[in-house]
């Protein structure tokens, strides 16, 4: 039998935890960058590049090769790829939502989603 | 062991809002991302009935694509491309933009047409393996470039054997005037769909403002100018889109249907802006083949749709409608613009 002590931390813990949650969950919409890593229209990852602090790089594998992706504090690119025309090398950084870095051969699409885009544009013609 | 009646009823407090926040701070505004003809489409709307609208939406793109896609083997358009000069029903999608389509071949008389597929290809365009295509072989493949020898009568296809139609420079904008009408009558009252850079909206942005729509600068990182509008597709062509350099040449796939090589008329790229998207679709592809002096006269003549053009020379041109609802941006707020009047 648990001593009352116990329960109380326990309590305060999951009210902190709660409490949290709730703050995190009402102010997401403010001042982060998610990337959102889809491949094959399938989500991959999201990653909060407004959290990364030191630079880091991963792999997607797809049907034309290998894509690998480098992720900075607030922004993210492909640095590699196997595919033959290397758009999505080319095309560099992307910081903010208004275009997404897309491998076409390779169904991959990094897509950033928050309100880390330039407030004056809703979209790009190109 | 006792907890506080108070104590616990605020931890289930907090944990129901923390549940029910999302959908309170998300509002009434939907976005879907999908990849659909050989691009990245994300679709937004806001207002009644938009989640469903979106889903509808997705539906009609795979529909349409499945329609109209020159490379799938089970679409109409590749029956019809390899039926060996034998008629070929069409569905009802398939049918109304392509006689949308060759209308606007004939109307703009050459510098669009939609049986140039077989020249694109042999520049390898299609399958991103380029080659500067032999002269004769051109020469060859030319013979088959003419929209008028297509006949489509009652639904029904003949594409003369060896000869090929591609509806991929009219197929985005066809599609983003069909939602916008699904949009519409599904109580859609704002919505923005970017289908692989085509931009086309429905209302203004869910504040009452105008969409800003960017123009991507040809030649740089960020935007060349900045549109602003309600209910219109907004449609760039541009050589920069693809392109591939053999000897120190540039070479890109906008083609002239006359020469059957890389339309060199002193543009870097067109925007159209219209109220519907298979015009501004066509029409961009055309003025960028067209050139400056013969997009003027064509838009005389015409009218109905604005444009916006970014000049080798650095010369931005737009005709007198978008006066007040264009301004230049970034590197090239110090160029010079001039406005086209009738």
């Amino acid at each position: 039998m648990k001593s009352t002590k116990f329960w109380a931390v326990l309590i305060a813990a999951l009210l902190a935890v709660s409490l949290a949650a709730s703050f995190l969950l009402l102010n997401s919409r403010s001042g982060s960058a998610d990337a959102a890593v889809y491949q094959n229209g399938e989500l991959l990852r999201t990653i909060d590049l407004s959290r990364v602090t030191a630079p880091y790089s991963f792999t997607v594998d797809g049907p034309a090769g290998v894509n690998a992706i480098l992720v900075e504090p607030g922004r993210i690119c492909v640095s590699h790829a196997d595919c033959p025309d290397q758009i999505c090398v080319h095309q560099g950084w992307i910081s903010n939502s208004v275009v997404p870095i897309v491998c076409l051969p390779n169904q991959l699409v990094i897509q950033i989603t928050g309100s880390a885009r330039p407030n004056d544009i809703d979209g790009v013609t190109k | 062991m006792k907890v506080s009646v108070p104590l616990s009823a605020l931890l289930a407090l907090l944990l129901l809002a923390s549940c029910a926040a999302p959908s309170a701070a998300g509002g009434q505004s939907h976005t879907v991302t999908l990849l659909a003809m050989d691009t990245v489409m994300e679709l937004t709307a806001s207002g009644e009935g938009s989640e469903a609208a979106l889903e509808e939406a997705s539906a009609l793109i795979a529909r349409l694509e499945s329609l109209l896609s020159v490379t799938d083997e089970d679409s109409e358009i590749y029956a019809a491309n390899h039926s060996g000069g034998a008629p070929v029903p069409l569905s009802g999608d398939t049918a109304r933009l392509l006689e949308q389509a060759l209308d606007l071949c004939g109307d703009i008389g050459g510098a669009l047409d939609v049986t140039v597929y077989p020249v694109v290809r042999a520049w390898g365009f299609t399958t991103g393996r380029y080659q500067v295509p032999e002269e004769d072989a051109l020469s060859g493949l030319l013979q088959l470039v003419d929209h008028t020898r297509i006949s489509l009568e009652d639904g029904v296809l003949t594409v003369p054997d060896g000869m090929e139609l591609d509806l991929g420079a009219v197929a985005k904008g066809y599609t983003g005037d069909r939602i916008l009408d699904l949009f519409r009558s599904s109580g859609v009252t704002s919505a923005l769909l970017d289908l692989g850079g085509n931009l086309q909206t429905l209302g203004a942005k869910p504040d009452g403002s105008p969409w800003r729509i960017a123009i991507q600068d040809p030649v740089g990182e960020g935007y060349a100018g900045v549109v602003e509008v309600e209910n219109k597709a907004v449609i760039t062509s541009g050589g920069y889109e693809r392109y591939f350099e053999e000897d120190g040449v540039v070479y890109w796939h906008i083609i002239d249907p006359a020469t059957g090589c890389p339309a060199r008329s002193g543009l870097l790229s067109v925007t159209i802006v219209a109220d519907s998207g298979a015009l501004g679709d066509a029409l961009s592809t055309a003025l960028f083949v067209m050139g400056r002096e013969r997009a003027g006269d064509y838009w005389r003549s015409r009218g109905g749709f604005d444009f916006i053009l970014l000049g080798e020379d650095g010369t931005v041109t737009i005709t007198e409608g978008l006066e007040d609802s264009f301004s230049l941006y970034g590197d090239w707020s110090d160029h010079e613009l001039e406005v086209i009047r009738r």
